[in-house]
């Protein structure tokens, strides 16, 4: 049991960890508040909840085809509806939001509003240094480590990867060193909605899947986003690191601590905003012209 | 002609921010652009790399301003006035920008890096960045400092080197004294000079007259969004109405 809390929060911090840093990516290069982003993760665990169970698919196929389809659905819909629309601010957090409320009431009519749950992948589980930990959840914990490395490894060591860092910290000078930023863009949303599709495949066998379990993490990962600043790499880290932590702590320190998950969460983003309004790392903005 | 500047007028709304200028730089030239501030310097800059053009297509559907932009830019023969700029950039036309603009969370050598963006021969950029570093031998010893960090001076470095890692065959380089100790910009402007030696064409806007015409080789003056006068730092230092109107210098010196 202690070793699943303790797996269990480390998955935890790595699913924020996945959600935040795309988010972040998305803002900082595409200058996109995507609040439709843990739809993405919605729908990957609807699309392997389909696979493995609707189409009798074994689980790494159904994972694969669940992340391809939610990168499909990303980027036709930020070509489509949000490009067109990209310095309207308010327009295009609106329409983020009818896309979450779109992918939500698709999900009902397909699906319906049943708690659905996925099988585990693997049953049984392994001892390690004297703890009980279910295979289910050391899968997990390994393919978020292994995705987390090679987004890290992918942003880091390719060019690529420098060119979406250099568009976050200022678009238009990336521009002028060559860097076409509609396709730097296009390509981030294509990154962003994988690990969002990753996150959603790995864990909906540990939780209950429901047309709306896409609200509770997009306070999450607004509040993380706040907290580390918004659009920065390092910032989205340490703040999922510091929001998945405090919040394990609250939910099993506690009494009743599991009521007051999203409360903790907001509490932490009001306290950032009015306290420190950047975030960690966050950039004071600096006005582009 | 590498480069022309042909009627080139810019509004932003209803303030006319370039009105009709036209200029040329010739290959090899070490050109300045002198004139007080908000004559349309930076402007002029920024509309050669592309830079007014795209901000207009951001702007399309907004509530913010309109943009408009006319006249022609012609880079070694040819319009580039409609391109991206990044594609600009691939021609061989770079800005170092006004405000030195890093990319702050990035490494000295990241942003190095990330001016070689478009330069696939590896062994080239390897040469480029020995040359850079070379040139400026601090931006070697803080090659992993994240480049917030630098000082302002260092900050410069790093720009124009980021820029020269571009392979650029003109250089735009938008004041880069501002804010900087005398002694440190007088380095800065021998580097500059070191630079348009071996063979960049180097178009340099600066707001200190004297600093600027101990280096060029021909010069523009700006002043309201016009080009009123151009010739050799000579020729316009010794003219009276020049000195007086648009260089704020005294009189006569007896130069």
């Amino acid at each position: 049991m202690v070793g699943d809390i303790l797996v269990n929060t480390l998955i935890n911090t790595g699913v924020y960890a996945m959600l935040a840093v795309g988010f972040s990516l998305m803002f900082g290069v595409a200058r996109l508040i995507n609040l439709a982003h843990t739809a993405f993760y919605m729908l990957a665990g609807y699309s392997i909840f389909f696979f493995i169970t609707r189409m009798g698919l074994p689980w790494l196929p159904s994972v694969l085809l669940s992340i391809l389809i939610v990168v499909v659905v990303a980027v036709v819909s930020y070509k489509a509806l949000i490009d067109p629309m990209r310095e309207r601010e308010t327009t295009v957090l609106i329409l983020t939001i009818a896309l979450a409320l779109v992918l939500q009431e698709v999900m009902l009519i397909l699906f319906g509003g049943y708690f659905r749950s996925v099988p585990s992948a693997l049953s049984g589980y392994s001892t390690i240094l004297g703890v009980r930990v279910t295979n289910q959840y050391l899968l997990t914990l390994g393919v978020v480590a292994v995705t987390l490395v090679a987004v890290w490894l992918l942003l880091m060591r390719t060019k690529l990867g420098l060119a979406i860092r250099a568009t976050a910290q200022d678009r238009e000078i990336a521009n002028v060193m060559g860097m076409c930023d509609s396709r730097t863009a296009t390509v981030t949303v294509a990154i962003a909605a994988a690990l969002a599709g990753v996150a959603g495949a790995v864990v909906a066998p540990l939780y209950i899947l429901e047309p709306r379990i896409w609200l509770p993490p997009l306070t999450i990962v607004l509040a993380i986003a706040v907290l580390g600043g918004l659009g920065s790499l390092k910032g989205s880290l340490l703040g999922a690191v510091i929001i998945a932590l405090s919040e394990s702590l609250v939910v099993f320190l506690v009494p009743q601590g599991s009521f007051f998950k999203g409360a903790f969460s907001l509490g932490v983003m009001i306290l950032v905003l009015l306290i420190r309004p950047e975030g960690l790392y966050g950039v004071a903005f600096e006005e582009e012209r | 002609m590498l480069l022309e500047v042909r009627n080139v007028t810019v509004c932003y709304d209803t303030a006319m921010l370039l009105n009709d200028v036209s200029l040329e730089v010739a290959e090899g030239e070490l050109l300045a652009l002198v004139g007080p501030n908000g004559a349309g310097k930076t402007t002029l800059l920024r509309t050669i790399a592309g830079l007014v053009r795209w901000e207009r297509e951001l702007r399309r559907g907004t509530r913010a301003g309109n943009i408009t932009v006319e006249g022609e830019i012609l880079f070694d023969g040819e319009r580039i006035d409609r391109l991206p700029p990044h594609e600009i950039a691939a021609r061989g036309l770079v800005l170092c920008p006004e405000r030195r603009r890093p990319f702050r969370e990035l490494s000295v050598l990241d942003n190095l890096r990330a001016g070689a963006y478009l330069v696939r021969d590896r062994r080239k950029v390897a040469e480029t960045l020995e040359m850079v570093y070379a040139l400026f031998p601090v931006l070697k010893s803080r090659s992993g400092q994240v480049s917030g960090t630098l000082s302002g001076g260092e900050q410069q470095m790093l720009a124009i080197g980021r820029a020269l890692m571009t392979q650029p065959r003109l250089l735009c380089i938008d004041e880069p004294s501002t804010g900087l100790a005398p002694r440190v910009c007088r380095e800065l402007f021998a580097k500059i000079k070191e630079i348009a030696e071996t063979g960049i064409t180097v178009l340099l806007v600066e707001q200190d007259v004297r600093l600027a015409f101990s280096l060029s080789t021909r010069n523009y003056i700006l002043s309201h969004s016009r080009v009123v006068a151009e010739g050799t730092g000579e020729e316009l230092l010794k003219d009276e109405k020049v000195r007086r109107s648009y260089l704020g210098l005294a009189a006569s010196a007896g130069a």
